[in-house]
């Protein structure tokens, strides 16, 4: 016996894996996408009666996520805590788990995610990190279908100067 | 130049149907400038996908699953019904895998950009510009979004082959089968970027000599293979 409820809060677990890949594209710090994805699940399962059975879960969530993100870094602002990406080397020495993180974030095409608009950056981060079609994306963003592709093509643009060829 | 970069993005996406796509189609027949400004997109599909699909394979934090599991207010009615027992990290992990996979098998849109590790069943297997390597790239060649390293046969008599992912710094082994390419090993601790050595981080190769029967296969046999479609 499985309640609709029940149903949703299973898929919003096997959604896990890829919240925490989205809101990593869109936070580009591995403890923030942790932070948002639980602020966001939390969210998610208070206002599940906003659910609607039989829509797109994953554009919800994505949506709650991007919300909930958004809402921290207004919150940093206020607090006028600085709001400093690991950097290449600055926590270099720590070894194990903490060393491979840096690592990560210290990848190429995370320090130019980082460096995007927010507006582009979330484009891209549903379109070309999640797979959305363009008009999820804009639904789960909730912005027009063409200010969604200026954003993504803007991104893209970006992205493609600061990557260039480099592999 | 009828292709401005908004519609030739829209292409690469799989958002174009009918003429606007046929029209793409067509101007890339001849102008060699737009194919390049294609592989371009495809390219920073795949670095962006390489640089953080690694959040699908790892395991989920233990706070992040009990979020999930922690009843609210909302929907304190439903909850009447739900059973007592909590469910293990196993049975997340198995509800995870099979549900990504629906979702990944659902996105198969020609031009979409794939991710390349995707979550089946079985386990994990290759998508996207892995798979494509897998296929038909060859050691020697130029590295793309994917490496190749040493290709084998282990000991079932099955072709297998040891990657890296250029950006999001994983390597692993991946084994061909029916359906495509099962990836038995993969380990996330490996450099990333450009600037890693060609060698397999230890934790691979020491994999490779458990799996592998006999050498390791020379240019000429791994050709010969990929030609063969690795049957």
């Amino acid at each position: 016996m499985t309640s609709a409820a029940e149903q949703t809060r299973s898929d919003i677990v096997a959604m896990l894996p890829r919240l925490r890949r989205f809101a990593r594209a869109l936070t580009g710090s591995l403890a923030d996408a942790d932070d948002i994805v639980q602020i966001a699940v939390e969210r998610a399962l208070m206002r599940m009666d906003q659910y609607q059975q039989g829509t797109r879960l994953d554009s919800w969530l994505f949506s709650i996520t991007r919300n909930a993100w958004i809402d921290e870094a207004r919150s940093r602002t206020r607090r006028g805590k600085v709001f400093a990406p690991a950097e290449a080397g600055e926590q270099v020495g720590y070894g194990g788990e903490a060393e491979v993180h840096t690592k990560l974030e210290a990848d190429d095409v995370w320090t130019a995610m980082r460096k995007l608009p927010e507006d582009q950056r979330e484009a891209v981060a549903l379109v070309c990190v999640e797979g959305l079609a363009y008009r999820e994306a804009a639904d789960a963003l909730g912005i027009p279908i063409g200010t969604l592709t200026s954003r993504l093509a803007r991104g893209r643009e970006t992205l493609q100067v600061m990557l260039g060829g480099a592999r | 130049m009828s292709v401005d970069n908004e519609k030739l993005m829209a292409f690469a996406d799989g958002e174009l149907t009918g003429a606007e796509r046929a029209e793409v189609e067509a101007a890339l027949e001849h102008d060699e400038a737009l194919r390049a400004r294609l592989e371009a997109h495809h390219h920073m599909g795949a670095r962006l996908s390489s640089a953080f699909d690694g959040a699908l394979i790892e395991p989920v934090p233990q706070r992040l699953a009990e979020a999930a599991q922690t009843p609210r207010q909302a929907e304190v009615i439903d909850f009447a019904t739900r059973h007592a027992a909590k469910w293990s990290v196993r049975e997340w992990g198995a509800m995870a895998a099979s549900v990504a996979f629906g979702l990944v098998v659902g996105v198969g849109v020609m031009q979409q950009p794939q991710p390349m590790l995707v979550t089946a069943d079985s386990g994990l297997t290759a998508g996207g510009a892995l798979t494509q390597a897998l296929d038909s790239q060859l050691a020697s060649d130029t590295a793309a979004a994917v490496r190749i390293g040493l290709s084998f046969r282990n000991q079932s008599g099955g072709f297998c082959r040891t990657f890296d992912l250029t950006a999001g710094g994983a390597s692993g082994v991946a084994c061909r089968s029916e359906s495509g390419w099962s990836i038995p090993l993969i380990s996330g601790s490996a450099g990333g970027g450009e600037v890693r050595t060609a060698s397999a981080p230890a934790e691979i190769l020491n994999a490779v000599d458990q799996m592998i029967a006999g050498d390791p296969m020379d240019a000429e046999a791994e050709r010969a293979a990929r030609d063969a479609g690795w049957r």
